[in-house]
């Protein structure tokens, strides 16, 4: 299952992110997982909220650069290596990872892993083959 | 729809009336400006010496400095208490350029904002709302004046509180929206985050923007943002404010309303006059002007002059969109480059806004030009490659067009300096140690 991600231009400088996530707030919405990269200018904050439909009309109304794209989400299996196998089936099946994070919900006790690939139909695919649980919902 | 019988005049009519008018004013400057008498003698002429237009090219260039030297009223040709109306430059340093008006120079100047508005299509069907800082700034007064005589009804907004601009403008039915190109963007910047949708609902028909330069690529900009109709026009306060020329619906140039105003073009360099179509800096005499007249005014404005006759129907002169001034061309590593051509590479480049800042400095013994857009287009946060490439692009881009290497910084959207009135786009920081 693609899960909607929101993704928002923000420029390194002091506040910025405040300044994200202070609109989600305003507008009621929650944010499930939050990802931020190293970067010297600008950045692109990857978030996974509640309610991503009304959280980038919200954020666009509010003058943000966002837009909402598709990613996917696994629970891997709770054993030593789960990881490197995920890694592993992406990589041998010619499956590009353009970028992963991963996060925690409350009251669970393995962390979600989102990334986006360079194909992802295909990489949804292969992991239901490989019986690897994408997560429905959030 | 045009104005005035002067816009359609004969050329062989109106250089007849434009002898006149200069003999009358070299006469008038050398009996009753010290500065023109003293300029005269030095070179040996006498009004009397004035016989042709081609006798123009004898007489002295006036700068900016003229005015400053004889601040505030040295240059003025009638005394105070014929004086109407007082305005001033926006001078950024020191004293300010002063100017004046008879009752007759205002009767002129209306009338020739009268001409300017007529040929950008506003009539008295119309509502214009003055969005200038109303204030020493001709711009605002001056179009007021016009407006009010072609029968618009004129509100006089000033400019600032933008969104009660854009309530005002829904509110009055608004059709005609007068201010800088700048400002105008950025009115249509917040009328967009007001959930206005300009061309839904508003009544807008006409843009006639001036104040500052701009580019045919502003134009598209400003015409795609606002669904109206846009025309630039041209001025400055010395030779009376705007409404010296003005775009007719045929957007060929601006046409020059010579029977008040000699244009020349020359070389900024050697100071000879070029011939008709040659890019140089636009030089005007005044020749009707009571209070102030001038004598070959180098307006530091980069044009050409183009006379054939407009499909309009108006036989005036046409000058080209002001390509750049000499103060403001910047040497960039020892190459020339004018703010408005960068400021064309960026429109033409998706993924941006219109808003930006060019920063100059020094490093070392070199130029460095760094310049700061905003982006607009979030189909670009796939990922940070596409944000690097969109650098790249608008880097190469200046490369290739213009020669000059540029490093462009990406800012979010709103964060960049608006303008009011006239747009700060160059921060020059080169003499600053």
């Amino acid at each position: 299952m693609l899960i909607d991600q929101l993704s928002v231009f923000v420029e390194n400088r002091h506040g910025a992110l405040a300044a994200v996530t202070d609109a989600l707030y305003r507008y009621g919405v929650d944010i499930r997982a939050i990802a931020v990269f190293d970067t010297t200018e600008f950045g692109i904050v990857r978030i996974v909220v509640d309610k991503p439909e009304e959280a980038l009309k919200d954020l666009k109304a509010d003058g943000f650069v966002a837009k909402l794209s598709k990613v996917i989400a696994v629970e891997p299996i709770d054993k030593p290596g789960s990881l490197n196998e995920l890694f592993h089936i992406m990589g041998d099946n010619g499956i590009n990872i353009e970028y992963i994070y991963s996060f925690v919900m409350r009251r669970r006790e393995m962390p979600y892993v989102v990334f986006k690939t360079d194909n992802q139909e295909k990489a949804l695919q292969i992991l239901k083959d490989k019986g690897l649980n994408t997560v429905v919902d959030l | 729809m045009i104005w005035s019988t002067y816009e359609t005049m004969a050329r062989d009519q109106m250089e007849k009336l434009q002898l006149e008018r200069l003999k009358q004013t070299v006469r008038r400057v050398y009996d009753h400006v010290p500065h023109y008498r003293a300029k005269l003698n030095e070179l040996g002429i006498n009004p009397e010496d004035i016989q042709s237009l081609e006798d123009l090219k004898k007489l002295p260039l006036t700068v900016k400095n003229d005015l400053r030297d004889n601040y505030p009223f040295g240059l003025f040709a009638v005394p105070q208490k014929e004086v109407v109306r007082y305005h001033a430059s926006s001078g950024t340093t020191g004293k300010p350029t002063v100017v004046g008006y008879t009752k007759n120079d205002m009767e002129t100047w209306t009338e020739l904002i009268a001409r300017i508005v007529t040929m950008a299509g506003v009539s008295a069907e119309d509502t214009a709302q003055v969005s200038f800082g109303y204030g020493l700034f001709t711009g605002a007064f001056g179009l007021h004046q016009g407006l009010e005589r072609v029968g618009a009804s004129v509100i006089p907004i000033s400019s600032g509180n933008t969104e009660k601009q854009i309530m005002i403008m829904q509110d009055f039915g608004t059709t005609a929206l007068i201010g800088t190109p700048s400002y105008a963007l950025h009115m249509a910047e917040v009328a967009k985050s007001m959930g206005i949708d300009p061309k839904k609902d508003l009544k807008l028909k006409w843009g006639l923007f001036g104040g500052e330069g701009s580019t045919e690529a502003m134009r598209r900009e400003l015409q795609d943002a606002w669904g109206i109709f846009v025309t630039e026009n041209y001025g400055m306060s010395e030779l009376i404010g705007p409404g010296v020329s003005g775009e007719c619906k045929a957007l060929c140039g601006m046409h020059i309303s010579e029977d008040h105003f000699i244009p020349e073009i020359i070389d900024p360099e050697t100071l000879e006059v070029l011939p008709p179509g040659s890019v140089g800096e636009l030089v005007i005499t005044t020749v009707t002007k009571e209070a102030l007249p001038l004598i070959r005014y180098r307006t530091k404005d980069i044009t050409s002059l183009h006379y054939e006759t407009c499909d309009c129907g108006r036989t005036t002169v046409r000058m080209a969109k002001i390509q750049g001034r000499t103060d403001d061309m910047l040497i960039l590593g020892g190459v020339n480059v004018f703010p408005s051509q960068i400021e064309e590479v960026l429109f033409n480049t998706e993924g941006i806004g219109p808003h930006y800042q060019i920063k100059v400095f020094k490093k070392g013994y070199l130029d460095k030009i760094e310049i700061d857009v905003e982006l607009i287009d979030d189909n670009l946060l796939e990922s940070f490659g596409q944000l690097e490439a969109l650098k790249q692009t608008i880097r190469s881009r200046l490369r290739t067009v213009l020669g000059i290497d540029a490093k462009i910084h990406l800012h979010e959207p709103r964060t960049l300096a608006r303008f009011e009135g006239k747009a700060k786009r160059v921060i020059d920081m080169r003499e600053v140690k």
